[in-house]
């Protein structure tokens, strides 16, 4: 398993595909930061990571399937798919080490991002409960749509094809959590309700705010978890079912 | 040594491989031979576990791939129709990454590659990139990959396609001398191949298997039907009505009339027609100017058993080992 995770490690980081991203997620946070520390003086928004981060999200979610959309596609359309499955190794032993490669680009591009606190800390205050809060909730939505574009990346035979529908669905996503917040869907409390539970826009607002709930941990993490069951049973299935 | 019992797969609503039982012996050369879209590599890709059979098993060293699935892939080195390579992989590396998927102990691992990379004489390319090699050292690094882990049984699907006689030829020998260490099945449509290298053969047709033997007893029994290959001095007309008179002369076929010399291809009950033949010629003042038996080569035997298909009668023998072909698949397979 370790053999597979470096190897998919090593396609990110021995191509310029993890330094491209990790720059665009950059530049992607310094605007939102630089423009949220221009508006402080003008606007009556105080300013905080929280919102950088918010910010940032919807930038960020379209970089995801890029970063996700080789994770099986891209071996199936090598034909390598089958030197991994007559492998000694399980299917989920596969798709986990799959998964922690990618999740390594992940947390390498967050840890860049410290960058941005520690320059605060140098010239003001930085309010550290808000700060963990924010990155965590960052994480963790990060988290779920990755293995949403590793879902994708299984259900195609081509990384391109993976990466569109990722964009497609990302974009779906970001759809729902705006017309969660939209007056139609206020005026009906139960679907409020419904569109609120799977909105991972609210419950990023409330890791935003510096509120840890357990309720979206344990949200955030089931999500992964049921996502990363599918890829196992879509693998599994397609080995049934192919012809 | 591997067991493969009453497999069966399909795909969709059509069997690809129906209810196919064999043996692999240890230090054996299995060849697998077949038209294409016979069932081959359906075949070879469930035997080395990458997919799973409708119904049957494959039992490698006593392990069996669907339950004791680890076990029985560490005893499997297989190299596929299309080498599994990663082009953006320099070929030391990717023997690496292999190894380590295939749970090579650490310390073993230097040398396990260095003896594969020597076998297959791909030592000097260790640190080119898979991308740049020419598609003949992209298959021996494909088979370089498949000797690691020191597998029992080695499964080679189609491992000279794509190669220059030469290369093929290197292979060949390899194939020979890996026979000491492992068993080996490998698949082929090249049957000069399959009769240089394997003691034994299956044949598959459909999905179905036509024939397991050696290639000697192959010949022979297909060669039953006895035929000989006949050019007389004499009228044409003449000629066959002098044949066909004899008994015991079944068929005359491929007849062919030039310069006052018949040539034609006749089919005999037995050894002792011939000799009736020769004597009714001579004494009717038709010189024979040739007379040969007509052995089928393996190339024969496969054409002859992969056209039949249906009809096996005089293959009777050799299928008796082989379970009920009536017998239907135990499940049917999910739709998608």
């Amino acid at each position: 398993m370790l053999a597979l995770y470096k190897k998919d490690l090593q396609s990110f980081f021995f191509s310029p595909l993890a330094y491209v991203l990790s720059a665009l997620f950059l530049f992607v946070f310094s605007v939102s930061f630089v423009s949220f520390i221009a508006d402080v003086e003008s606007n009556e928004l105080t300013f905080s990571f929280s919102n950088v981060f918010y910010n940032n999200f919807f930038y960020f979610i379209f970089i995801i399937p890029i970063l996700t959309m080789r994770s099986f596609a891209g071996e199936r359309h090598g034909g390598t798919e089958v030197l991994l499955l007559s492998s000694p190794l399980s299917v989920t032993k596969i798709v986990l080490a799959k998964f922690f490669a990618v999740m390594t680009v992940f947390l390498f591009m967050m840890l860049l991002s410290i960058f941005f606190p520690i320059y605060i800390m140098l010239t003001g205050e930085v309010m550290w409960s808000s700060l963990v809060c924010a990155y965590l909730g960052f994480f963790l939505w990060g988290t779920v749509c990755i293995t949403a574009g590793m879902l994708l990346s299984a259900l195609t035979g081509h990384s391109i094809i993976a990466a569109i529908l990722g964009e497609i669905v990302m974009e779906g996503l970001l759809f729902l959590d705006q017309f969660a917040n939209t007056r139609l869907v206020a005026a009906f409390p139960k679907l409020d309700a419904l569109i609120g539970w799977v909105s991972m826009q609210r419950r990023f607002i409330y890791f935003s705010e510096g509120m840890f709930r357990l309720e979206d941990l344990v949200f955030f993490l089931s999500a992964t978890a049921v996502l990363l069951c599918w890829i196992i049973i879509c693998i599994e299935k397609r080995r049934f079912s192919r012809g | 040594m591997v067991e493969i019992k009453h497999l069966t797969r399909y795909y969709g609503k059509n069997p690809a491989v129906k209810n196919i039982s064999f043996e692999i012996q240890d230090h054996e050369i299995l060849g697998f031979l077949g038209p294409n879209g016979a069932g081959k590599s359906t075949t070879m890709n469930m035997i080395a576990g990458y997919l799973p059979s409708t119904s049957g098993t494959v039992v490698v060293n006593g392990y069996d791939i669907t339950e004791q699935a680890v076990e029985a892939k560490k005893c499997i080195g297989y190299l596929p129709e299309i080498p599994p390579v990663y082009p953006e992989m320099r070929v030391e590396e990717y023997l690496r990454f292999v190894a380590g998927l295939k749970g090579v102990k650490r310390k073993d691992v230097p040398a396990q590659i260095e003896k594969a990379m020597e076998r297959l004489q791909i030592t000097d390319m260790r640190h080119r990139l898979i991308r740049n090699l020419s598609k003949g050292y992209k298959q021996r690094v494909g088979f370089a990959q498949a000797l690691l882990g020191d597998p029992k049984i080695l499964i080679l699907d189609e491992p000279t396609v794509g190669l220059d006689p030469a290369q093929v030829s290197e292979v060949r020998q390899l194939i020979l001398d890996l026979k000491k260490d492992h068993s080996i099945i490998f698949s082929s449509h090249i049957l000069a191949e399959v009769s240089a290298v394997c003691e034994r053969v299956v044949i598959i047709n459909k999905g179905e298997i036509q024939a397991i033997d050696t290639i000697e007893n192959l010949e022979r029994t297909m060669a039953a039907d006895k035929q000989l290959r006949l050019t007389v001095e004499g009228d044409k007309d003449k000629v066959m009505r002098l044949l066909k008179d004899i008994r015991g002369v079944q068929d005359i076929a491929d007849v062919t009339a030039e310069d006052k010399q018949v040539s034609c291809r006749v089919k005999i009950a037995s050894d002792a027609v011939r000799n009736e033949i020769m004597s009714v010629l001579i004494a009717n003042d038709c010189n024979i100017v040739e007379i040969s038996a007509v052995k089928l080569d393996l190339e024969q035997v496969f054409l002859k058993v992969t056209s039949r298909s249906q009809k096996k009668s005089s293959l009777e023998e050799l299928l008796e080992e082989m379970p009920d072909e009536s017998s239907a698949p135990s499940e049917d397979p999910s739709e998608a």
